[in-house]
């Protein structure tokens, strides 16, 4: 039967629901996507905000690798610079070791100007040591915000390089667990930690003791006698240690204000003087350099054979020094290597996170351009239905 | 004369069919009108012998067209209809609210881009630029829950409002049956028909039915008694007023005026949909958004209070007001450590004060602040406590290793000194104990340190004799690190010295809960905001947990709290908690739509169902008013047949 009411609320539904069909339709026709809200699709939306959330995750840890991978090439590069400058000033060591420069006067005057060399290029490592990208100093560790090397000078010459900086190396995470160090410890980078027999070099008799010493690169060991005891010093006699004339004296703790110690075997000690001592595997670079200057002006007015000696050792320590350097280049090279394979790598995972939620998200524009002529027609129909029924009238024949 | 009995009754039933078929089409687009029927019957048949007489026609009466089953089941979908489309209206608006999917960005995105600023600041410790955009990524996470927060609270003051106003509806309703219900009765009492009332009273009911679920018996003489939730509502021709208020549960419910019985357990119609949104649904949402901002909150501020920032230590640090401490959430019995630097001489301590919340007040606090040298604490009127440091000193509550150890006992003329440094990885507060092991002088011989935890169990063993340099750094593990000087020791002296190792410096929650050296203030998503000391001064950022003050191991973990599954988010990262909750307001409003749509149906199915029953067909009664046209015709025919036949007697005569 076909009341007008009923007419009226068959009509009335079918256009509310084709009005809604055709509302939603356009929402996903001007957005390009069918996920306009959660309830569009509750299971299909918490995929896409858990991609989403991903993707803006990912995008931050990229942003990390690429400043990792900034800050380490940095370093690397300063690095291979302070590599190289290390190689020629040991090719300059050399030249002298091989006779190129007599211990003459004019030989004197090259070995001056080497000096001279290298003080240039201790300014430029200190400089580079205390290199800063975007703001932070690269070797001082935890510490960025200041030089980590603090110079002493005297007459205008670096006498010391102090490492100021943190121990703590700079980590960041540039992937979930996964931390990388970005900022160096000057004192990992620019010093040898392999720690060896020091090394006496002198005409005094002393050697090493049994105990392990803790004095690093080059010291030099007072050997005195006040009538009768030697006396061992290596802070040039501020502190003294008296060799007993009785008992074991093979391994002598002779320290100094600072908490350094060198154990040595004063057994046999037969004069006095100055012994060079050399601990390798602890060099750094900055002392190195100071000392090979120093070394070259001759101030201690050491003879030619014992310069040529302690020359050949310097070079032997830069080399030292120089193998340290290369290792951290490869160190951090290996690193920048692993952060393009994790960024490539974050790369397809956020390319992939992009994917699927475009995949769930984006509206099918054909499907929705035939749904809407559908539903167009069903409207129209639903309107020409219910013109038509309301419109027959058996009073129209009365 | 029968013959002109039976044409006048003929005529007048016509003329009364004629009267309903006109009501009825009058009354075709009328809501609730029910189509009536005119009932005839033959009159009065009487036998006489052979002879039969017959009394025309009896117009008994018009018939309401109604199928009660169908009625009641109309009810019960249009209360369920109610309900849901109430449900449904409300949770689109907080769909919409939440902002999920829509241009800017919702609490998803902000949630992410504050832990991901975190993570930046973590590759930037000390630059201001990073700090400043970790703290607006903070006000920007921190106002997305305010703004949901105070919206689900004006949300829930509107229902109750829109409650208040439904009940006033369903009042007025309740009346208009009652009073109808009395009138029907009177009319129907004496053998009368009420159709037209009952239309007007099942209309009223049709429409009550939209505002609550309600159950309907129907009585004699037309009353029909309406009940809802087992309250009584409409007996007979008295109506019971409802109001609105809270029940021992503390759910928002309805009861009769002045009875206090209130219920929660109202089904159906926009009252039902309105005590669901409010005591389940919006509810439940406001519960999880309060529970995710408090566990962000808690968990940020339990690293924060820890560390220090690129500011360094403090000098002066107020907390929020504290009031009575057995109130204050979060606070349990235990200690906190503070670590005093003399910055005129270096040297750092550490003190601890132990607090009871039971037992303690805020001024006890302060007392024992107070108590330590350097270090002052006051309370004020607000119920604030301020700490202060004298002049050359600055406070911290780091939980950094002392930089020597907590207790030596070495007996050697010339001992070592021992350096401690690094940060403490461990989880849990704890003390590590180093025995020497053998006698003689550091790098000589066999010199060993027995390395135990709080529980005594051995950890490492680690040389300090021949092969050890002096002074190299050694680590025991958890990240700290010790250096032993040169000097001499002894295991027949029993020589030993203990760390104290810190995980946290606030085992009483104080810090966090009194608001001191907090990253956030507020306790829920409604009151979540950055502290003003932090807007004011984002150095103070905490990054850093180390004694160095330049590590980023606290801004590190915080960012990582973001993938760290909490208990109180049962389980899930703050990023899932929140997606299910988002997500779980689109799934019910989803299912409430479809719902909807279904009851939609369902009932539209039904009301066409009733039209068939009670509808006005306007043809058919078009087709009905030309059959008691003709009967009308044909009856005055037969009158003036009657009329001409008499006529033809008196002729004869």
């Amino acid at each position: 039967m076909g009341t007008l009411n009923g007419i009226f609320s068959n009509a009335s539904f079918a256009l509310n629901m084709h009005t809604k069909a055709l509302a939603t339709l356009q929402e996903q026709t001007y957005t390009g996507s069918r996920i306009n809200r959660t309830s569009d699709d509750p299971s299909a939306a918490y995929r896409v905000l858990g991609l989403e959330s991903q993707q803006r995750v990912v995008a931050n840890y990229m942003d990390n690798i690429s400043e990792a991978t900034s800050s380490l090439e940095m370093s690397a590069d300063v690095l291979l610079d302070m590599t190289t400058a290390i190689t020629e000033t040991t090719v300059n060591l050399t030249q002298i070791l091989s006779g190129t420069y007599g211990l003459d006067q004019e030989g004197q005057e090259a070995r001056s100007r080497l000096a001279q060399q290298i003080d240039d290029i201790l300014e430029s490592m200190v400089s580079s040591a205390n290199t800063k990208h975007i703001d932070q100093h690269l070797f001082g560790g935890t510490s960025t915000g200041a030089p980590p090397y603090a110079v002493v000078r005297e007459d205008g010459e670096i006498v010391s390089a102090t490492y100021v900086g943190s121990r703590e190396e700079r980590t960041i995470e540039v992937a979930a667990g996964i931390q990388t160090d970005i900022f160096y410890s000057g004192e990992d980078i620019f010093s040898a930690d392999n720690r060896g027999e020091p090394e006496f070099y002198g005409t005094t008799g002393a050697a090493t003791g049994s105990g392990t010493s803790n004095v690093k690169g080059d010291a030099w060991l007072t050997v005195t006698h006040d009538g009768t005891n030697y006396r061992l010093s290596i802070d040039d006699g501020a502190t003294e240690v008296v060799v007993p004339l009785a008992g074991d004296i093979s391994n002598i703790a002779v320290t100094d204000a600072n908490g350094q110690v060198l154990y040595v075997d004063a057994t046999n000690i037969t004069q006095t003087g100055v012994e060079r001592i050399r601990v390798p595997g602890t060099y750094n670079l900055f002392d190195t350099l100071i000392s090979a200057r120093d070394l070259l002006k001759n101030e201690k007015g050491l003879d030619g054979d014992t310069i040529v000696d302690l020359i050949e050792k310097s070079s032997e320590s830069l080399n030292e020094v120089k193998n340290v350097l290369i290792e951290k280049q490869v160190t951090i090279g290996t690193k920048i290597n692993f952060l393009d394979t994790l960024r490539e790598n974050l790369d397809n995972i956020k390319f992939g996170a992009e994917e699927e939620a475009t995949g769930l998200e984006q509206a099918d524009i054909a499907q929705i351009a035939i749904d809407i002529a559908r539903r167009e027609a069903l409207y129209q129909m639903s309107l020409s239905m219910a013109g038509k029924l309301m419109s027959i009238s058996l009073l129209d024949f009365i | 004369m029968a013959s002109f009995e039976i044409g006048l009754s003929g005529l007048q039933a016509a003329q009364s069919a004629f009267d309903i078929i006109g009501n009825n089409i009058a009354n075709a687009a009328t809501p609730g009108y029910h189509r009536q029927r005119i009932e005839l019957s033959s009159a009065y048949v009487a036998q006489s012998g052979s002879t039969s007489f017959v009394g025309g026609v009896n117009v008994e009466g018009a018939t309401r067209m109604i199928d009660t089953l169908l009625e009641q089941e109309i009810l019960r979908q249009q209360s369920i209809l109610g309900a849901v489309a109430q449900e449904a209206s409300v949770l689109g608006t907080i769909e919409t609210a939440f902002g999920e999917f829509a241009a800017g960005g919702g609490l998803n995105a902000a949630i992410d881009e504050f832990f991901n600023a975190m993570r930046d600041l973590s590759s930037h410790p000390d630059d201001s630029i990073w700090q400043n955009q970790l703290v607006n990524a903070a006000e920007t996470m921190a106002s997305q829950f305010r703004t949901i927060g105070n919206y689900l609270s004006q949300l829930d003051g509107q229902i109750y409002l829109q409650a208040e106003n439904a009940t006033d509806s369903i009042n007025a309703l309740i009346q208009q049956i009652a009073k109808l219900n009395g009138e029907i009765e009177e009319v129907e009492l004496v053998g009368g028909q009420a159709h037209s009332m009952r239309d007007q009273r099942d209309q009223c009911i049709s429409e009550l039915s939209e505002l609550i679920g309600i159950q309907v018996i129907i009585r004699d003489h037309g009353v029909t008694d309406v009940s809802a939730g087992g309250i009584p509502l409409v007996t007979g021709a008295m109506g019971n007023d409802l109001e609105i208020g809270y029940d021992s549960y503390g759910r928002l419910g309805l009861s009769i005026v002045d009875a206090g019985n209130f219920t929660a357990l109202i089904d159906g119609g926009s009252m039902g949909g309105l005590l669901e949104l409010k005591n389940n649904i919006v509810g439940g949402l406001q519960n999880g958004l309060d529970t995710l901002a408090t566990a962000i909150i808690q968990e940020m501020n339990t690293y924060q209070v820890m560390g220090v920032g690129s500011a360094g230590s403090f000098t002066e640090l107020t907390s929020a007001p504290v009031g009575n401490l057995s109130e204050l959430d979060g606070l349990v019995s235990g200690d906190v450590s503070i670590r005093l630097t003399n910055t005129a001489t270096g040297e750092i301590t550490r003190h601890t004060i132990t607090i009871d919340p039971a037992t303690d007040t805020v001024n006890d606090v302060a007392t024992a602040i107070s108590a330590i040298t350097g270090m002052t604490a006051s309370v004020n009127t607000a119920d604030q406590i301020t700490i202060t440091a004298d002049p050359n000193y600055q406070f911290d509550f780091l939980p950094s290793v002392l930089p020597e150890p907590t207790l030596t006992d070495f007996d050697a003329a010339s001992p070592p000194t021992v350096e401690v440094s690094g940060i403490y990885k461990g989880l849990i507060n704890d003390t590590f104990t180093c025995t020497v092991i053998g006698d003689g002088a550091v790098g000589n011989g066999t010199l060993e340190l027995e390395v135990r935890n709080g529980a005594n169990e051995l950890l490492r063993t680690v040389n300090i004799g021949a092969g050890y340099a002096a002074g190299d750094p050694i680590e025991l593990g958890n990240g700290i690190i010790i250096g032993i000087g040169i000097g001499d020791l002894a295991q027949t002296d029993g020589d030993t010295f203990s760390i104290d190792a810190f995980a946290t410096t606030d085992t009483a929650n104080f810090l966090a809960a009194a608001g001191i050296n907090t990253l956030f203030a507020g306790s829920s998503a409604e009151t979540m905001a950055v502290s003003n000391d932090i807007l004011n001064d984002p150095r103070r950022v905490a990054t850093a947990i180390g004694a160095e003050m330049t590590d980023n191991f606290n801004v590190t973990r915080m960012a990582d709290a973001k993938d760290t599954a909490l208990t109180a988010l049962d389980g899930m990262t703050c990023g899932e908690y929140y997606r299910s909750i988002a997500t779980d307001i689109g799934q019910q409003l989803s299912t409430k739509q479809l719902h909807q749509e279904n009851v939609e149906v369902m009932v539209l199915n039904l009301e066409n169902q009733r039209n068939e029953v009670s509808g006005v067909d306007i043809n058919e009664e078009s087709a009905k008013l030309l059959v008691f046209e003709q009967m009308y015709q044909s009856m005055a025919k037969y009158m003036t047949i009657l009329n001409e036949s008499l006529d033809s007697l008196m002729d004869l005569a």
